[in-house]
């Protein structure tokens, strides 16, 4: 027998209350999890659908606060694509567009005549031709979730979009997204003439330093910031909040999780003072006392963690089956969120099993064993 | 000074409990020395409106064999908690082989290695073992966990309990749990052993066989014994009787050891 060993004991001797103390812990580590995981996935996601599209430079509003917030006119894209350097660039005009049924998908408007729709992969159907107007194309998860194939009519923004192709893009956001005409998006949704952001492929024989001076020649035409995928996704105020709240509520899980380890080892060791005062007379030493509960406490948070873990998996599983933002995002749980939650929840599971612990090593013992 | 408060030789019990030594006569031989002595003692509870101590001096030499004797709350059990450092004197000075006891810390290392207490009541983990409470006293001691579990079942079949180390307490009788205590009181090889009316909760049989085992870890290894009672029969089988009444003690007398008289006059 260990400390361990002796903790394991002592925990079974109130299943019920172990039980509970352990799902609060699994509870709150498995929420944890999912929100932070959740919001990197929202993030990754996102940059991996830009990154899908093969920018270099991605072209915003300066000052815009996220990547829905700034719009740039039209114009800009033939200024920017007359820069040295500059390979292509393409428009874009994208937004969450209402869709039959109150739900919302992910649209972006494209010019006819832009490079995009030279790389859509599609699997089915077509893209539009030049001058086609009220015509859609769907990633495969948009198809499925909203029920389309090809030639069927989809509603967006109150207009009427007849279904030309089905693209198979491997990415969880382009996966769901509508792509229609900008000309079209324009319209339906009040921006004539004006887009949300600007693709551009520079010449990759320049190296960074060439990516730099284009970048900066951008920028100088004025009121625009040229950033890479992840750049923008960096300064995204949406994406800062975000992590923020999500940050801040599984703080505050985990630590509510430990505030359960706390109770359940008050509890525990008030009921079991005399065996304590029995240690301290078999002389214990008191880092020897508070060590055996402590240990208490960790072996609560490591079944607490696994239980958390598992929840975190299920959420994994869940989360794509949600309606308007599974087709959005997938939930990968990361070493790099785990580790940092689990070591969290350990510091304060212990945290919270000290108090109980010295306060029972400063019995004393006499006292201590009198207790009934 | 040094010279007069020398370590005791411990007697080792664990590792000569197979092959018995004779250390009574040995730590004997070595002449009296006080093993722990209290100046001064005493023991307010409640800011001093209750006195369980007053004023106690006592010397408890190495191998002393002593009762302690006093009715119901005439302070027998504050004074063997002064003895064992579970409870701490309000005033005065508890020392031991010549060095005064002060903290906590120094005196649970003493219980670790060189006290052991038997409880009225017990006092036994009620999950545990007989075999697994005996270990909980080898803690600490940079023992492996299969030496602990070795040295703990040596000394169960030293106390006779040999049959039943895997049952719970709670499957064991009255003198068979005082057993355990026994046990997990000597497993370290203790200097001193002490007994809080370990006899008080046991039947007839159970008592006897308790108080045999305890006298004889004094006559085997010359383990000083305190034993706080009030059975007259049990403290009449101790050399040395000390009675105490209303925290003061009262009485104490000795009966002359034999063997020290012979040396004396040798």
């Amino acid at each position: 027998m260990n400390l361990v060993g002796l903790a394991l004991r002592n925990l079974r001797r109130r299943p019920v209350r172990t039980g509970l103390s352990i799902l609060g812990i699994g509870l709150a580590v498995g929420s944890a999890l999912a929100l932070i995981a959740l919001s990197r996935s929202i993030k990754d996601s996102t940059q991996e659908g830009i990154d899908e599209m093969g920018d270099d430079l991605v072209v915003m509003q300066k000052g815009a606060s996220d990547i829905f917030g700034g719009f740039i006119p039209e114009q800009m894209v033939e200024h920017i694509a007359a820069i040295r350097g500059v390979v292509r660039a393409s428009g874009e005009l994208f937004m969450f567009a209402p869709s039959a049924g109150h739900t919302s998908v992910l649209t972006l408007g494209w010019p006819d005549t832009s490079y995009l729709w030279k790389k859509v992969p599609l699997r089915e159907g077509r893209v539009p031709q030049q001058g086609e107007r009220h015509v859609a194309v769907l990633g495969e998860a948009a198809a499925a979730s909203l029920g389309k194939k090809l030639g069927d009519e989809l509603e967006l923004v109150g207009e009427t979009f007849r279904v030309i192709g089905i693209a198979n893009y491997t990415t969880v956001v382009n996966r769901g997204l509508v792509l229609v005409p900008l000309a079209d998006l324009q319209e339906a949704s009040y921006r004539t003439r004006q887009v949300t952001m600007i693709h551009v492929n520079v010449d990759r024989g320049g190296g960074p330093a060439e990516l730099s001076r284009v970048r900066s020649s951008i920028e100088a035409l004025g009121n625009v910031t040229a950033s890479t995928a992840n750049d923008v996704l960096n300064n995204d105020r949406n994406f800062a909040i975000l992590k923020a709240v999500s940050l801040a509520v599984s703080i505050i899980a985990v630590a509510i999780g430990a505030l359960n380890v706390l109770t359940a080892l008050v509890m525990a060791t008030q009921e079991r003072t005399r065996e304590i005062g029995i240690f301290a007379a078999i002389g214990w030493s008191r880092m020897r006392i508070i060590t055996s509960i402590v240990s208490e406490g960790v072996v609560m948070c490591a079944f607490g963690c696994i239980l958390g873990e598992l929840f975190s998996f299920a959420a994994a599983l869940v989360f794509p089956h949600i309606p308007t933002i599974g087709d959005l995002i997938s939930v990968k749980p990361h070493v790099a969120v785990i580790v940092p939650i689990l070591l969290a929840a350990f510091a304060l599971c212990i945290i919270g099993a000290l108090l109980p612990a010295w306060r029972a090593a400063q019995l004393i013992p006499a006292d201590a064993l009198r207790r009934i | 000074m040094s010279a007069m408060y020398a370590p005791t030789p411990r007697p080792n019990v664990m590792m000569n409990v197979m092959n018995l030594r004779p250390s009574l006569e040995i730590d004997r031989a070595l002449g009296s020395r006080p093993l722990i002595s209290l100046h001064g003692v005493s023991r307010l509870y409640d800011g001093g409106a209750i006195t369980a101590l007053q004023n106690v001096d006592l010397q408890i030499d190495a191998g002393d064999c002593m009762a302690i004797v006093g009715a119901s709350g005439s302070g027998k059990s504050s004074l063997v908690n002064m003895l064992c450092g579970i409870d701490h004197p309000s005033s005065g000075t508890v020392v031991w082989e010549g060095r005064p006891q002060r903290t906590r810390q120094d005196w649970a290392k003493l219980r670790r290695l060189s006290i052991g207490i038997v409880f009225q009541e017990f006092n036994l983990i009620p999950t545990l073992t007989a075999l697994e409470n005996v270990e909980l006293a080898l803690f600490g001691r940079g023992l492996s966990g299969s030496r602990r579990l070795a040295r703990a079942a040596t000394v169960l079949e030293y106390v006779g309990l040999q049959h039943r180390p895997n049952n719970l307490i709670t499957r064991l009788s009255g003198g068979e749990r005082q057993r355990v205590a026994i046990a997990r009181a000597i497993v370290n090889a203790p200097a001193l052993l002490i007994g809080d009316e370990p006899t008080g909760n046991l039947d007839s049989t159970s008592a006897a066989n308790v108080a045999a085992l305890m006298f004889r870890l004094c006559e085997d290894y010359g383990m000083t014994l305190v034993l706080v009672t009030h059975d007259e029969k049990l403290a009449a089988r101790c050399p040395r009787q000390v009675r105490i009444k209303d925290g003061v003690i009262v009485e104490d007398t000795a009966i002359p050891d034999p063997l020290l008289e012979l040396q004396g006059t040798a």
